[in-house]
């Protein structure tokens, strides 16, 4: 319902102030790089909506901006001009110091590397959000970690090693630590980049899972297949929005 | 034009300015406690020595009863004998406030234009005085609390008071310095000496042996004819100093102190050599991939290792800019303060030759040889393997014993403390130098702080053993009874005690003679005096004819052990002994220890053949502080005077143990000093392992933060981190104390106080270090985890 609602207002096309009208509100964001080499712009001009529920790939090529356009909405960068708005908050207005926590509780990341920590088994990756954020109390957490990994099928996994997990069960590993402190958000950076196409497909599986469930993920991409797939495919071309296409995808479960 | 491969070294060097900064600072306070050490080593040898040198020391001091000048004029007839120059020498009653007196030693000398042995030095004034003037040693002047012109009141022995002007300064090289005597000394002429009511006559000789100095048998055997011809004259030989050859007496101070730091510093080097080692290993772990790239461009390992060495030489290079000035000037500074402590003049600022030389050896050989294995094992690696290398290896957490044990403590612990604590043995190497420098920073510093606690007891046990508070030292026999009872009447006074006191010589059963020692002789089953027995048993009443000698007799007689019978010498007298013991030395003000053996009143009087031998008296008062033994000696000086007896000196047990403690005090802020200095040595090793931990872990600090880790979160696992190093190396650093800690007790205890102290080991110091430890490894890592903060997030992620 929230998410027909939702869209709906989205096709009004009005957002005034911070307001929620889209979960995420990106308007005429550029980001520019100076550097020795001189002036780089890996956005110009970037207008992007994104609301609650929707799987959006993000595509184009190698320096078209795909990561920079995640990053500012992670509140990760800042843009350059224009304005990121997440939920109810400016996120390129955000304090330095409240950036770290509000992206722990809003949104989950997950690397094309994993990037799990090495030194914290499975289990322990997946409640490391939790304690920096100080989300459900200490006694929860390993339950909701249990729980998490057990939806990602890696409850016999929990307390190994990332060194003792293959590829595609460490970036399980990492989809359940994005989703710790249930952000409403996920945002995945080329996650299956360094995956078979096997684990690729589980991943991918998971994630449309997740956004029956509710969430909102936007996933930086190559694949343009990968792509065809998802509710929503944005083509960024340097810097710019080149294509915004609404592929035609049954509707989530329960979605009414 | 600078070829690529160096232009690349700097660039490294550049390009990691916190890293350069860092092994360039280890190294310098290493340069730095070895330049400053072996500088104030060179400066204090040569400018002590020249100055020695050019008193013309003596052989030895005869102290004597008086005699005339026909005996000096004689003696410098006598064979062997190259020069001979008497004085007098007498203390007296200095007053320096209303009520308060301290003692003066003042010396009469004969021809001020002629002064052949131990010659004092005109410093400031008239050469010599004029009648009814004084010249002070220039070190000494501030005890007598009076300037150059002023008046100095001095009692006589008969009570009587006398002004003598201050007329100018002298610098006598061969008096133990005042700041540690804490005894003013004056230089009068013999017609001020008999002003004062003194006859015109000697009783000290300074004698120079002919020959080979260093000839310890030839002087010796020349020193035993003159004392022989001394007392044929009729003048007692009350006793004899002999002074090492060519040494200034601090010198046996000196020598020692400068060694033990030496070795510190040494150490200090040492052990940023393995920062050096740390940093060497990261760096080409870091730059494996370019290893490999040089070598596929056709770079021979010769060339790369060249190319590394090189950059450590720069490390080497910039820590001798900054060490070799900044150790210059500190020596120059310590050289000034121990040519104040001990009276010498000090030539000036100079940098030696061969203390450049050895800083720029130990500068750059130290930390090239720290570096040459890690460079030679580090460029070894093939280029495939270099090119195909990912990431860092070697850190894989989880493999070993260490590793399986942490992976198990869960649970309880929140997970950023379980990631700071098993980050903390991610690099097991590193983390081994590490904490063997922090460990042994620690362990030298507990050290320290044993010697301290070992001195305050060695110290207490003194004032335990000693259980009287004022000693009065008469000019002649008064009978013990008549001292003793004048004594008692004085308020304050709980105890009283007549001891005899006399000098002796071992006659050998080779018939030589040994150096004179003193013979303290308390009356039988005294409690005033409980000395702590090394071998044997104290004098009881029921000892006749026993003898308990201190060990720094024993450092001169070595073959004697107890139950020995011995031949001393007394007052012309030869006599038997029976060795009932052997106890420890007692602490002494000065550096001069001469020896004593403690032998019971009465055999005293009998050996001496004088029912009253010279005497001294030991007081007990009410109360023990310094203020009120200072009272009684005054009010017991005055009743003295009043009954016509004359006292040459009084002391108190608190000023006797105030000057020890300055002379511990002095030697324990500079051990402190260098072992600051290796706590600092060990505080760089860490902030230099902590840089390079978050530099490796930077992406980790990214995700995160990715995930939700705040600045403070970021800085606390940084920090955590180091204070878990910092907390795990002080086990070990008060383990390696324990061996430590007793090699420079016994080093201190033999070479400054001339016996072993009470060892003690400080459970405060090693309890001190660990909060130390704590502190240091949280302000160690705070920079790093401050920079880990500054991370951003893209760029650490960026580059996959």
């Amino acid at each position: 319902m929230v998410y027909r609602w939702l869209r709906g207002k989205r096709s009004t096309g009005t957002s005034g102030g911070h307001e929620a009208a889209h979960l995420i509100d990106i308007r005429q964001a550029v980001k520019r790089y100076e550097s020795a080499a001189g002036s780089f712009t890996a956005l110009n001009g970037v207008n992007l909506q994104i609301d609650p529920g929707d799987f959006v790939a993000v595509i184009g090529r190698s320096g078209s901006g795909k990561s920079t356009l995640l990053n500012i909405v992670a509140g990760i960068d800042r843009p350059t001009s224009g304005e990121v708005i997440v939920g109810d908050t400016a996120v390129h207005l955000l304090p330095e110091r409240h950036i770290a926590p509000w992206r722990g509780r809003t949104i989950g990341v997950i690397f094309q590397f994993f990037q799990l920590l090495p030194t914290l088994t499975a289990i322990e990756n997946v409640m490391l959000p939790m304690d920096f954020c100080h989300m459900f109390t200490p006694g929860e957490r390993r339950g909701r970690g249990m729980r998490l990994l057990e939806q990602v099928d890696l409850a016999e996994h929990a307390h190994k090693l990332p060194t003792a997990l293959s590829g595609g069960q460490q970036q399980r590993v990492a989809i359940a630590r994005a989703l710790a402190n249930d952000p409403p958000i996920l945002l995945a950076d080329e996650p299956t980049g360094n995956l078979d196409s096997r684990t690729a497909e589980a991943v991918f599986r998971l994630f449309t899972e997740l956004v029956d469930t509710g969430k909102t993920i936007v996933m930086v991409t190559h694949d343009a297949d990968l792509a065809d797939e998802v509710g929503r495919a944005v083509i960024l071309g340097d810097g710019e929005v080149v294509d915004d296409a609404v592929n035609h995808r049954p509707p989530p479960v329960g979605g009414g | 034009m600078i070829r690529p491969r160096w232009r690349k070294v700097l660039r490294d060097l550049w390009s990691n300015k916190t890293r350069t900064f860092l092994v360039v600072l280890s190294i310098s306070v290493g340069i730095f406690a070895v330049g400053t050490i072996a500088d104030t080593r060179v400066m204090l040898s040569r400018d002590l020595s020249a100055d020695y040198a050019g008193i013309r020391p003596s052989s030895a001091i005869l102290f004597t009863a008086p005699f005339d000048d026909g005996l000096v004029r004689s003696l410098r007839q006598m064979d062997g004998v190259r020069e001979a120059e008497a004085r007098f020498t007498v203390v007296l009653p200095l007053k320096t406030g209303p009520d308060e007196w301290r003692n003066l030693r003042l010396e009469a000398i004969d021809d001020y234009d002629d002064i052949r042995l131990d010659k004092v030095r005109p410093e400031m004034g008239p050469w010599p005085p004029s009648v009814r003037e004084v010249l002070v040693e220039r070190a000494s002047l501030q005890l007598t609390d009076a300037n150059v012109g002023d008046m100095l009141t001095i009692k006589l022995p008969d009570g009587r008071e006398r002004a003598l002007r201050v007329a100018g300064l002298t610098h006598d090289l061969n008096k133990v310095p005042a700041s540690f005597s804490g005894t003013p000394y004056g230089y009068i002429t013999f017609d001020t000496l008999e002003w004062l009511g003194y006859p015109r006559a000697f009783n000290v000789l300074h004698v120079l042996a002919d020959g080979d100095a260093t000839d310890e048998q030839h002087v010796r055997s020349v020193l035993e004819q003159v004392q022989r011809k001394v007392e044929q004259q009729g003048a007692t030989v009350r006793w004899m100093w002999v002074p090492e050859p060519d040494t200034f007496a601090a010198d046996d101070v000196l020598r020692p102190m400068i060694i033990v730091l030496g070795v510190l510093a040494f150490l200090s080097l040492f052990l940023g050599g393995f920062l050096v080692i740390n940093t060497v290993s990261a760096l080409l772990m870091q730059q494996v991939r370019q290893i490999g790239m040089m070598k596929s461009i056709g770079a021979r390992n010769g060339q790369i290792m060249r190319l590394y060495l090189g950059m450590v030489l720069v490390f080497g290079l910039l820590a001798l800019f900054i060490a070799i000035p900044i150790s210059s000037l500190v020596a120059y500074g310590v050289t000034r303060y121990l040519a104040g402590l001990i009276n010498f003049d000090f030539a000036g600022f100079r940098i030696p030759l061969q203390v450049l030389a050895l800083e720029i050896a130990v500068g750059l050989l130290v930390p090239l040889a720290a570096a040459l294995y890690p460079i030679a094992s580090g460029v070894r690696v093939t280029v495939r393997r270099a090119l195909d290398f990912y990431g860092i290896s070697g850190e894989q957490f989880g493999h070993s014993f260490v590793d399986r044990l942490l992976q198990r403590i869960r649970g309880r612990l929140p997970r950023p403390l379980l990631l700071s604590l098993r980050n903390t043995f991610r690099r097991k190497a590193r983390l081994v130098l590490t904490l063997a420098t922090l460990a042994l920073g620690g362990a030298v510093f507990i050290a320290v702080f044993s010697v301290r606690a070992s001195l305050i007891d060695t110290l207490r046990q003194f004032t335990a053993h000693v259980n009287y508070d004022v000693s009065v030292n008469f000019d002649g026999a008064y009978g013990a009874q008549l001292i003793e009872r004048k004594a008692m009447y004085v308020p304050g006074v709980v105890a009283a005690e007549s001891w005899g006191t006399s000098n002796a010589r071992r006659v050998r059963p080779d018939g030589s003679e040994g150096s004179s020692f003193e013979l303290t002789a308390p009356p039988a089953g005294t409690n005033m005096l409980q000395p702590m027995m090394v071998e044997g048993h104290w004098l009881g009443p029921d000892d006749k004819q026993a003898i308990v000698l201190d060990t720094d007799v024993l450092k001169n007689e070595p073959d004697i052990r107890v139950g020995d019978e011995i031949v001393l010498k007394t007052e012309r007298q030869e006599t038997t002994w029976r060795v009932a013991g052997i106890a420890q030395t007692t602490l002494s003000a000065t550096f001069i220890r001469i020896g004593t053996g403690y032998v019971n009143f009465a055999d005293l009087a009998h050996a001496i053949r004088s029912p009253e031998p010279n005497g001294r008296l030991r007081i007990e008062t009410t109360q023990h502080d310094a203020a009120f033994q200072s009272s009684v000696a005054t009010a017991l000086q005055d009743r003295y005077e009043s009954s016509g007896i004359r006292t040459t000196s009084i002391t108190t047990t608190s000023a006797t143990r105030e000057a020890i403690r300055y002379q511990f005090n002095i030697l324990t802020v500079f051990l402190s000093i260098v072992a600051t200095l290796l706590g600092i040595v060990g505080a760089l090793s860490l902030m230099g392992t902590m840089s390079m931990n978050v530099h490796e872990r930077a992406r980790e600090v990214g995700v995160m933060r990715a995930i939700g880790a705040s600045d403070g979160t970021v800085l606390k696992t940084v920090v955590v981190e180091g204070v878990c190093i910092g907390v795990l190396s002080w086990p070990v650093g008060a383990l390696l104390a324990l061996p430590i800690s007793e090699v420079l007790t016994t080093t201190v205890g033999d070479e400054f106080t001339g016996a072993p102290l009470t060892y003690i080991f400080s459970l405060s110091g090693a309890l001190f270090w660990l909060v130390f430890v704590v502190i240091l490894s949280a302000l160690a890592s705070f920079l790093p985890a401050w920079g880990a903060t500054r991370l951003s997030v893209r760029e650490v992620l960026s580059y996959e």
